[in-house]
């Protein structure tokens, strides 16, 4: 697979984003937008990364820079359900619980 | 032979039919390769994670590991090594036991520095930077790799550098 697919959808005051494919070096750059429209407009944004195929340091780049505008705006972001690589992406980076996950929208 | 001038062939058993650009061997007693040209661009990337996607003797969770510290290097040969001397570089993962390894070859100028930031043993326990400027967190790649990997090195050759990463297996 070599596109990356976002979807959004509102839940309430919520935002979902559900991303799937592979978030590299190459697509990143449309994942970066997303987030950065989302935090501006919603005060939780959820990602959903079940279908993530792969997850580089510049995908996880953005989730942190995310994270850290989320925290000044007193904000959050919550990773869902990430896919067993991009869990593993996560932990390779040897601060994973700097993210907030969730397994079920419901426990958010 | 598919891969380019100076690569070391290594064929011994019956290569599987592939795209031309690939060559599996899978020889006797847990021994395999596979080998692949990619082009020196970013869509490259896709023909790596491709490449490690289909690779017949490496787990999923082995797959994971080579494709995620994989993509980082060959982003930074991209961006570090540029401009890399020809259009194309080899990837190539072999199997020994339970031991994997991945090896990109190539010719560039300037790649050591990079490489041998990735094989600072210290960098297990240092923390990415935040660039203010740019907004952008470095570093994160670098220890990706270092974590995912038990080892990496560097080495410039007449013909062809080469970087060559260990994989050991997983401790429960």
């Amino acid at each position: 697979m070599t596109q990356l697919d976002i979807i959004e959808r509102r839940d309430g005051d919520r935002l979902v984003v559900t991303v799937a494919g592979p978030v590299n070096s190459y697509t990143y750059g449309d994942f970066q937008e997303k987030m950065t429209k989302a935090l501006a407009a919603h005060p939780l944004v959820v990602v959903d990364m079940e279908k993530v195929t792969t997850l580089s340091s510049a995908g996880i780049g953005v989730l942190m820079a995310a994270l850290d505008d989320a925290e000044a705006e007193g904000k959050r972001i919550v990773v869902l359900r990430p896919s067993e690589i991009a869990r593993l992406a996560l932990e390779s980076t040897g601060f994973s619980d700097r993210f907030p996950v969730a397994q079920n929208l419901r426990d958010i | 032979m598919t891969t380019s001038a100076g690569f070391p062939p290594r064929a011994e058993g019956k290569a599987a039919p592939g795209s031309p650009g690939e060559r599996t061997v899978i020889p006797r007693r847990r021994r395999a390769e596979a080998t692949r040209v990619l082009p020196a661009r970013a869509e490259g990337v896709f023909a790596f994670e491709t490449f490690i996607d289909d690779l017949p003797f490496a787990s999923e969770r082995e797959r994971h590991r080579l494709k995620l510290a994989g993509s980082e290097i060959f982003d930074n040969l991209l961006h570090h090594a540029a401009p890399l001397d020809a259009a194309a570089m080899t990837v190539r993962v072999s199997r020994k036991g339970d031991r994997i390894f991945l090896a990109f070859y190539f010719k560039a100028a300037a790649f050591a520095p990079y490489a041998a930031a990735c094989s600072d043993p210290e960098l297990r326990d240092r923390d990415p930077l935040f660039d203010a400027v740019r907004r952008r967190w470095r570093g994160i790649g670098l220890k990706m790799c270092r974590n995912l990997a038990q080892s990496i090195s560097f080495r410039a050759g007449e013909t062809l550098d080469r970087i060559y990463l260990v994989f050991e297996p997983e401790r429960p």
